[in-house]
């Protein structure tokens, strides 16, 4: 589904991303972690073309993203993305957030649209704030419907980017409800969290990052298990004994 | 006090001074106003383009505000009335210069020079809206386009909205300099009748009284407004 190879970035003389290479298969769940600065949030950014990267190839779905042929924003609509500052449209309900990218981008009726996104918002629990403006949802309410929001797309792929980094900790859970839930229903998701309990739930692969390149590529039994290299086995366990 | 003056003058001519003048004026106000927030956007989204391609547009843009913002605006004025038949006349391919009055030639000059102004203003209110924004409108497919209509601008122009209407207010007194054209605004109007008729402190006295109202009465507005259409985060 998700294919990336020799993928290398640049920010002016400093790499950010070093020959990182890895594949997400259908119905595959990734987590992503490594310590802050290590490019895995550029990497997942560079998977949706929101962050252009220099060299190396980036398939979606047979697409390759970084082709200047390829229709950008086609292919966006077809991955759903969640943000760790949830970034809903403050300007717009609840319902106008989900509903927006349907109709402009999918060419759905407005009325299809409404319905669709009523429908996930009963999904993630939300139905009751339909009508409210983001700003009076608990960051874990918003978190919710940012998911809903990609959700409304019918995405092939799903790519969070920190989603719980920035919600109180009594938040935390509720959200990785839908996400784990969203992972059994078999959806192909692509996680950077800090979240090993979510990793241990869900995760297929866990991917290890440091100083842009990609550590380690295991399945999570053996990641968690045996760490290969010494820095992944730092990073356990420092974010494990607490 | 005022003995010596007569406030009669004032009753006789207030329908010339608003059927005439104040028309012009405000008719001016909202002409290049809404001319001046549409092109000033349009700049502002010029100038902070990214890509490469359009490093032109960005220098073009820059200079033209800049350009606009080191003159005064009565040069300015001046210039284009005598400028603007001749730009108009080549623009539409004709050998002779083309009429334009008075009022429209004000019109483009102060929507042109207001849009530099107006630009700055959505300039920082586009730089106001995070990034992360603009990020999510891309990841749900919406191109530049609609995730500037949508979710940017929007945005934007709710954060802007004092300063932008702080700026008309500034427009509304600035049309009076329209007298060096002989176009009779509402200053021009009760100048005229002061002069006429030697009441000058009398006419003088009343025009700054309704300038001082009808931008007091706006600033209240804005305020108002503000609070009505503010973004809850």
């Amino acid at each position: 589904m998700i294919s990336i190879r020799g993928l290398s970035k640049w920010y002016g003389a400093f790499q950010v991303l070093a020959d990182c290479s890895t594949e997400v298969a259908k119905g595959e769940v990734v987590v992503v972690c490594g310590p802050s600065g290590s490019g895995k949030s550029t990497l997942i950014k560079c998977v949706n073309g929101l962050e252009p990267f220099e060299k190396g190839e980036i398939l979606v779905d047979g697409i390759s993203v970084g082709s200047p042929k390829t229709d950008l924003p086609k292919l966006r609509s077809r991955v759903g993305m969640v943000f760790q500052h949830f970034e809903l449209f403050p300007h717009m309900t609840v319902t106008q957030n989900l509903t927006l990218a349907q109709v402009k981008v999918l060419g759905r009726t407005p009325a299809a649209a409404h319905e669709k996104a009523m429908a996930l918002l009963d999904r993630v629990g939300l139905r009751a704030h339909a009508d409210k403006f983001p700003g009076n949802l608990s960051g874990g309410q918003q978190q919710r419907v940012a998911i809903a929001r990609a959700l409304c797309m019918d995405p092939i792929a799903m790519l969070f980017d920190e989603p719980t980094s920035a919600l109180d900790p009594e938040m935390i859970n509720e959200v990785l409800d839908v996400m784990v839930e969203l992972a059994q229903e078999g959806m192909t998701m692509m996680v950077v969290t800090h979240e090993m309990g979510f990793a241990r739930r869900v995760a297929h692969r866990v991917i290890f990052m440091d100083e842009g390149k990609i550590v380690e590529d295991a399945p999570k039994e053996e990641f968690f298990g045996t760490p290969r290299s010494e820095r992944a086995q730092q990073f356990l366990a420092k974010i494990l004994h607490h | 006090m005022f003995a010596g003056f007569d406030f009669d003058v004032i009753e006789r001519s207030l329908p010339y001074l608003f059927r005439e003048g104040m028309v012009f004026t405000v008719t001016l106000t909202a002409l290049a106003m809404t001319g001046g927030i549409v092109f000033g956007t349009a700049l502002a989204m010029m100038r902070l383009a990214t890509s490469a391609a359009l490093a032109p547009l960005v220098w073009l843009a820059g200079a033209y505000v800049n350009l606009m913002r080191a003159l005064p605006l009565v040069l300015v004025i001046f210039w284009f009335y005598f400028l603007v038949p001749w730009i108009g006349g080549w623009l539409i391919g004709a050998r002779q210069t083309i009429q334009v009055g008075a009022f429209w030639s004000a019109v483009i000059t102060f929507t042109m020079f207001e849009a530099a102004y107006y630009c700055e203003i959505m300039r920082a209110g586009i730089q106001s809206v995070s990034r992360g924004q603009q990020s999510a409108g891309y990841a749900l497919g919406l191109n530049y386009w609609r995730t500037m209509g949508h979710v940017v601008l929007p945005q934007a122009f709710r954060n802007m909205l004092p300063v932008l209407l702080t700026q008309t207010v500034i427009l509304f007194q600035d049309t009076s300099l329209v007298y060096v054209i002989s176009a009779t605004d509402f200053l021009g109007a009760a100048a005229k009748v002061a002069n006429r008729d030697h009441r000058l402190v009398e006419m003088y006295l009343f025009a700054a009284l309704v300038y001082l109202v009808v931008s007091y009465v706006a600033s209240r507005y804005v305020g108002r407004l503000q609070a009505r259409l503010a973004v809850i985060r």
